[in-house]
């Protein structure tokens, strides 16, 4: 028995739809595929077959609506749900999987080269992962005949007009991740370091002289800082206050970094010896770090004081 | 989108509802799914095949239509004809289709609500 393009057609479309059905849609469907080539009577038998196969359309587009399936992966129903979620889990997963991972291997091995790499791979597979998996739990959803419960939308979730913000959540996010990454290099660069000394050991870039005293104090001005971030954020903008307590802030943690640069009390001696600095590269390596301190506090004070000259403009 | 596009969606999202309203007409005769194709098309309304057949199948899962086998002609066809549920359902989409058409008429002519 030779198969003809309808037999094939027929086994297409029954391949995809249920099986109760199977039976009786492929019966119906043939019946009426044959009348049709039967109406095409102007052409030639198997031009006409082929003719009618083609208005017919792809097989598994018409299985699909015979068995009511979707044609796509994500609807309607589910779309904004879908990618509020995904780009919520996306804003924080990745990026605290990279801050684990980057603390853990910054101290349990030597190489900062290392870390930020392991970092950033685990923080790109953390993103696929979320990607991949959200995708999956929707397109499930989407196929299966259950209310999952989804909270609808109420107007409290509308978001805040841009206006009534000037300080916003990444802000302060990225200003407290920062905070916490200079701490840990504070005090990681105590105990584990790039620079080795003639006995193998880890030579500390600060001089550690400064535990006793400095150091302690530049931590806690770190936290202070960090108050101050989450301050600023609940008030959503600059205030008078916040512009003066950002530059105290600012001036107590450069201060001191400009202060013992100057003195040439702030690297370790070991260090300068085991980089094979000469003085006068010493001498300059101190200079721009004082340099550097009055710049960063300069623009830091300037850029407060304008975003705060910038809000009175705009609420006047 | 070129302008004979924007046209054809238009047009398709405008009939689609009104495909079912003339299959359940119809099919108070009862006919198979060729031969009601073939009728639509003799009244006007432009209707692929690929979509007639599963809506067919639909409408009978819905209950708004019942179907049977007939076996007598030289091949056997599947019989549709449309159930009292069915009557019940059209009786509704024509009042709204009438109504959509008083409304539109009201509009375009001007007539104040």
């Amino acid at each position: 028995m030779t198969t003809t393009l309808t037999d094939r057609y027929v086994h297409a479309v029954q391949r995809s739809v249920p099986e109760a059905r199977r039976e009786e849609i492929g019966r119906e469907l043939r019946s009426s595929i044959d009348d049709m080539v039967d109406a095409r009577d102007d052409l030639e038998r198997d031009d006409a077959e082929r003719e009618v196969l083609t208005d017919l359309g792809d097989p598994g587009v018409l299985a699909a609506q015979y068995a009511d399936r979707p044609l796509h992966l994500i609807g309607p129903r589910y779309f904004l749900t879908y990618w509020r979620l995904m780009l919520r889990l996306l804003v924080w997963i990745p990026g605290a999987v990279a801050l684990v991972v980057l603390t853990v291997v910054m101290i349990q091995d030597d190489s900062s080269a290392e870390a930020i790499g392991a970092a950033v791979s685990a923080g790109f597979q953390a993103a696929v992962q979320v990607v991949f998996w959200t995708t999956v739990v929707f397109a499930v959803l989407e196929r299966v005949d259950i209310d999952p419960k989804l909270p609808a939308w109420t107007v409290d979730d509308l978001p805040d007009t841009p206006d009534d913000r000037d300080v916003t959540l990444v802000d302060t996010v990225t200003a407290l991740v920062f905070i916490v990454l200079f701490g840990v290099v504070l005090v990681v660069q105590n105990f584990r370091s790039w620079v080795q000394g003639p006995d193998g050991e880890d030579v500390a870039v600060l001089d550690p002289a400064l535990w006793s005293g400095w150091l302690p104090l530049l931590l806690g001005v770190l936290v202070a800082n960090a108050a101050l971030e989450v301050w600023k954020y609940r008030a959503g903008r600059w205030t008078g206050p916040i512009v003066a307590a950002t530059s105290v802030i600012s001036l107590a943690f450069a201060l001191p970094f400009a202060w013992l640069a100057w003195r040439e009390s702030l690297l370790n001696p070991e260090f300068v010896d085991a980089v094979g600095m000469s003085d006068t590269v010493l001498g300059y390596v101190n200079d721009g770090i004082v340099a550097g301190a009055v710049v960063i506090v300069l623009i830091e004070v300037v850029d407060a004081l304008w975003k705060l000259r910038q809000r009175r403009l705009a609420s006047t | 989108m070129e302008a004979d596009d924007v046209i054809k969606t238009h047009l398709q999202e405008l009939r689609r509802g009104t495909v079912v309203v003339a299959s359940l007409t119809a099919l108070r005769e009862p006919g198979h799914g060729y031969a009601l194709l073939q009728t639509l098309a003799g009244y006007g309304f432009a209707v692929d095949a690929n979509t007639l057949y599963p809506l067919l199948r639909r409408l009978e899962d819905q209950g708004l239509l019942l179907s049977e086998w007939n076996t007598d002609d030289s091949r056997p066809r599947k019989i549709y004809r449309t159930s009292l549920r069915g009557e019940s359902v059209l009786a509704v989409l024509l009042e709204d289709l009438a109504a959509i058409t008083t409304s539109i008429d009201r509009l375009t002519q001007g007539e104040q609500p």
